[in-house]
């Protein structure tokens, strides 16, 4: 049984008939083509799928679809742009806070959230804001730099 | 994948209209964190959502005299943004700190929290301590219980079919107490917990005795307990550390914890002791 409903996401309107128990994860991927957020645990641990709902962060892996109406999506297609990173962005590439990647999209996501609600966190508040998000390359330490180096800007 | 039948009342009667003609066949959703991770793996064998998402009216905060009621969808991240609960349930915003990550947070519910049942959860056991009353809506009308006789045993609750949480009331705690919360787990954070106390002192007038003592223990039993016989071991007793470590014995007597994936009954049989004797001399708050 579908249902079509409408998206709102990078501030833009999708159309789309979808199963009520897909995810909004599912549909960001398989039916738009959002290929920027990823699936990780798919279960609400990892933080990979992180997108922002209403400014806030929530796992996409654990959001119908059809729940998400009505609700401001914000995707990491919606933040920084090709020739243009935005600052978080920039920072993580400059403290080398990246290896495989897999998790990056769900750290700027938090990271945005993070800054936009507390631009001048601790290191703590930091390390607490990301809890979420699990890296299992670099440790954190870098991730961690490159944040608190957007918030000294 | 077959596709689930879906819902989305947009109030309260026709929420628990639904949900009471489907018998087994359908769940409520609220923040969703452990129902569609249940789905997913495949654990259940109902065949509809009704979604609560519309039912506005259970969401956010009342404060009436001593008393602040909760809706039950409200955000466990919501109890952490409110000044006046950390003001005066200092313990609760504890707990919502400690449960899940920032991304659950935006999502779980308290309403949730309580009606899963979990011997484990964080933001129920510290609402067990508070003694608070959960206000229920069904198919004959709206009735109260205690949250002391909400919990039948893990995952099980007093709500029948059709039934739906819609809010969580507790009383401001005895001028001059001090409630905390204690979790342990392998983690800071991002953790369920192996073991959860709240215990909440007041003290006497001049700050010699004890006046009251509440102690809840988490994941040592079926359901979340009150411990009694601790509790009265100090009331009207001297605040010394010995006092607290007789408390903590009474409470690991009283336990029955079990051996799983997370820790093992011995273990947590320990700790629970050891967190409950930690959290009650954090609660007096000076020098013993």
């Amino acid at each position: 049984m579908k249902m079509s409903i409408s998206l709102l996401i990078n501030g833009e309107t999708y159309q789309v008939n979808v199963p009520h128990k897909k995810t909004l994860l599912d549909v960001l991927r398989e039916d738009l083509a959002l290929t920027g957020t990823k699936k990780g645990c798919d279960s609400g641990e990892c933080g990979a799928c992180t997108v922002l709902m209403d400014g806030k962060p929530v796992n996409s892996c654990i959001v119908l679809a059809v729940d998400a109406v009505g609700k401001q999506i914000t995707t990491i297609e919606g933040i920084g742009g090709i020739t243009e990173l935005d600052p978080i962005q920039e920072a993580l590439v400059a403290h080398g806070a990246i290896q495989c990647g897999y998790c990056t999209p769900g750290i700027v996501m938090t990271a945005k959230a993070l800054l936009d609600s507390n631009p001048h966190p601790t290191e703590s508040q930091v390390r607490e804001g990301i809890t979420g998000n699990l890296c299992r390359c670099t440790g954190y330490v870098k991730i961690v730099e490159a944040i608190m180096d957007v918030s000294r800007r | 994948m077959s596709d689930i039948n879906y819902w989305e009342p947009e109030n309260l009667t026709d929420a628990v209209s639904i949900l009471a003609d489907r018998a087994d066949q359908v769940r409520a959703l609220a923040g969703g964190t452990d129902l569609l991770v249940k789905m997913k793996k495949g654990l259940t064998n109902w065949k509809g959502i009704v979604n609560l998402k519309g039912l506005t009216e259970l969401k956010g905060f009342i404060y009436e005299g001593q008393t602040i009621s909760i809706g039950a969808l409200t955000q466990i991240s919501a109890l952490i943004d409110n000044p006046l609960l950390s003001l005066h349930f200092p313990a609760l915003v504890d707990a919502a700190r400690s449960l899940g990550t920032p991304q659950v947070r935006n999502l779980a519910t308290v309403g949730g929290n309580l009606c899963n049942a979990s011997p484990a959860a964080d933001v129920a056991l510290v609402l067990l301590m508070y003694e608070a009353r959960l206000l229920i809506m069904g198919p004959n009308g709206s009735r109260q219980v205690s949250i002391q006789e909400f919990y039948v045993g893990p995952g099980q609750t007093v709500l029948q079919q059709g039934e739906i949480l819609t809010a969580i009331e507790i009383d401001l705690p005895p001028l001059n107490s001090k409630g905390v919360f204690f979790k342990h787990g392998k983690r800071k954070s991002h953790e369920i917990a192996l073991v959860n106390v709240a215990v909440l002192l007041t003290p006497h007038p001049g700050r010699k005795q004890i006046a009251q003592a509440r102690i809840a223990v988490g994941s040592v039993a079926s359901t979340q307990l009150r411990i009694k016989d601790a509790e009265d071991s100090l009331t009207n007793s001297l605040a010394t550390l010995s006092a607290f470590e007789q408390a903590a014995e009474l409470v690991k007597e009283a336990v029955n914890p079990i051996d799983d994936v997370r820790s093992t009954a011995s273990y947590r049989k320990q700790m629970v002791g050891v967190l409950t004797r930690r959290a009650l001399v954090e609660a007096w708050g000076e020098e013993l």
